[in-house]
């Protein structure tokens, strides 16, 4: 990583070396990085990378082991109240009140951020229409579909002047429909407010517009790097593969054994370059159905740093220590 | 506002507008809660027009055609100031289970990651189920006529205010409970195991024969039970609304004031440490 910024109030966060350990699992290990005004930053990682832990520490819910965190160069450990004033958060699980109506919620959340009466209503209305949730206003949040309240509660994260968007897994369990939505709000109000954006993410296609990714996991960050960066330092191009025969498939497989990284029925996966694809077709370029070469892309990125995919795994021992561990820890049930 | 440390009043008035926020937040959510109003209604006129009225004949002493002591008032009157508490009772109890709600659909996050402080936070809550509570205490003042008790302009503020102060004792206490009991099934639960005993032993039901010394009190009444009643802070409470309602004080009226205050002290200030702690 890089030396800590001397000037690290230019940064609208600013992570010094934070550390959080949950019994013996360490969920954060010495994280520190930048982010920059103005900028839309990506957190990537899998589950239980850590991602929701450092949201948490950065907007005070959790208190870090070791390490400094600023927002907008104030300390959150120091001045708690001042920090969140500047914050605006969306929270993986809903955290409306479902009997009030949306717009008693707005209401709600104007008047504990201290907006003034004027500001509130205008700001309401506005928000309300970036979200397009206008013609429920006066609908009981209950009656909302997830993908609303997720919507609802982006609008809510911005009626007070929130310098610093921080958004955890914001398009979980929704609909392609409603994720594409939701980052097209997050663009729109990055081109009509001034404001700094940090997003959670498992979901690799989502950060490509970002400016700039960290791509974490068990609590350490292995890259940060606008995406093309990324893609062009740890980014393997692949050929995807399907021999003609059993038999082709073995001489392949005995062939370029030190190139597979995946073989899924009798279609493989070998790392590529413009001289392999050239020996290659020349050797077994009758034998094979078909070809195709993949361009490096974040999920190969993701794939190198880390050496394994970054969706369909279930939850391991890990992610459930830490997913207890987010709930507060509690033994109750 | 970029930087820097903001001014304490500007500081102030966010903790004001956010306590107003959140008080009114918890008042909405009362009103819209159908079952708590109808619990609020149905139980005073359960107790006072069915209980109160059945048993006020019984209430003479002449049980059995031996006299053994006469107060000088119905028993309706007399348990009237009681089922305000009991109203009271119920309602800032129940209304600590928002606690749990809040915490348990995230409600409770968003406030957490707001500029209030915890104590904004509690005391809104508080006061919120105080106000709940006071009104649901008023719901029986209602039925005042019902237990002919006139209500003069002089003891209405004394009523109301020991009522509140009753309320908020009594809200804080709920949300000690809360936050020790974390499921909604295991706070109902405790929530009757505490709000009816309570209620039976400060002697709202039945008077301590203000006439008797102590001494003899123990005759009449098994031991046990004289012990329960005195330890029971609640009976100061009753007892001091009682003074209000009817000018009938079996203690000092003070006294009362002084344990209500106390209660309400040190039950939200035990709410609040929990609430820092977690």
């Amino acid at each position: 990583m890089a030396q800590p910024d001397p000037a690290p109030s230019a940064d609208a966060i600013h992570l010094n070396a934070i550390s959080k350990r949950y019994g013996r699992t360490l969920a954060l290990d010495a994280v520190s990085f930048n982010v920059r005004d103005q900028e839309l930053f990506a957190l990537l990682g899998p589950n239980g990378a850590g991602k929701t832990t450092l949201l948490h520490i950065l907007c005070t819910i959790l208190r870090p082991d070791s390490g400094t965190a600023l927002i907008d160069g104030i300390d959150v450990a120091k001045n708690p109240l001042e920090a969140r004033q500047r914050l605006g958060i969306v929270f993986q699980e809903p955290s409306l009140d479902d009997r009030l109506t949306v717009r008693e919620n707005l209401e709600l959340h104007g008047l504990v951020y201290g907006v003034p009466r004027k500001l509130r209503r205008q700001r309401i209305e506005e928000m309300l229409a970036l979200v397009e949730l206008s013609d429920w206003a006066s609908k009981p949040v209950r009656a909302l579909s997830s993908g609303m309240k997720r919507r609802l509660e982006i609008a809510r994260a911005l009626i007070h002047d929130s310098r610093i968007l921080l958004l955890d897994e914001p398009t979980v369990g929704l609909d392609a429909q409603t994720r594409d939505r939701i980052w097209a709000y997050l663009r729109r109000l990055r081109a009509e407010r001034d404001i700094t954006v940090l997003v959670t993410t498992h979901y690799i296609e989502e950060v490509e517009d970002c400016d700039r990714v960290c791509i974490i996991d068990s609590g350490k960050v292995l890259a940060l790097d606008t995406p093309e960066a990324l893609k062009r330092a740890h980014g393997q191009s692949l050929v995807r593969l399907t021999p003609t025969a059993e038999a082709d498939l073995e001489a392949i497989t005995a062939r370029y054994q030190d190139r597979l990284t995946a073989r899924k029925g009798n279609e493989l996966t070998l790392v590529s370059d413009d001289a392999f694809i050239t020996a290659f077709l020349a050797e077994f370029g009758t034998r094979i159905t078909a070809l195709k070469v993949e361009v490096p892309s974040l999920e190969t990125v993701f794939l190198t740093l880390t050496g394994r995919e970054l969706r369909d795994r279930a939850a391991g021992a890990r992610e459930q220590t830490l997913a207890f561990g987010k709930r507060g820890g509690e033994h109750t049930r | 506002m970029n930087g820097g440390a903001m001014h304490w009043r500007r500081r102030l008035m966010v903790q004001l507008g956010g306590l107003y926020g959140l008080w009114l937040r918890e008042v909405m959510r009362a009103f819209r809660d159908t079952g708590q109003l109808i619990g609020g209604v149905s139980r005073p006129i359960l107790w006072v027009l069915i209980l109160g009225i059945g048993l006020n004949p019984y209430f003479r002493g002449e049980v059995y055609g031996a006299v053994t002591f006469v107060v000088p008032f119905t028993y309706l009157q007399f348990i009237f100031p009681a089922v305000i508490a009991l109203n009271i009772m119920f309602t800032s109890v129940q209304s600590a289970v928002s606690v749990i709600w809040d915490r348990e659909f995230g409600f409770l996050r968003e406030v957490l990651v707001s500029p209030l402080s915890r104590t904004t936070v509690l005391l809104a809550k508080v006061l919120g189920g105080t106000t709940v509570a006071l009104l649901h205490g008023c719901l029986v003042l209602v039925l005042a006529r019902f237990a002919d008790i006139p209500i003069t302009w002089a003891d209405l503020p004394k009523a109301l205010g020991l009522m509140a102060l009753l309320a908020f004792a009594l809200t804080s206490l709920g949300v000690v409970i809360a936050n020790r009991i974390r499921s909604f099934q295991g706070f109902g639960i405790f929530s009757n195991a505490v709000i009816l005993p309570l209620y039976f032993t400060s002697s709202s039901i039945f008077p301590l024969d203000p006439a008797l010394s102590r001494a003899q009190t123990r005759v009449v009444y098994p031991d046990w039970l004289v012990t329960l009643v005195e330890w029971n802070p609640l009976t100061y409470a009753v007892d001091a609304l009682r003074g209000a309602l009817i000018h009938y004080n079996q203690f000092d009226p003070l006294l009362g004031i002084g344990i209500i205050v106390t209660a309400c002290v040190v039950l939200f200030s035990v709410a609040l440490i929990d609430f820092y702690r977690t």
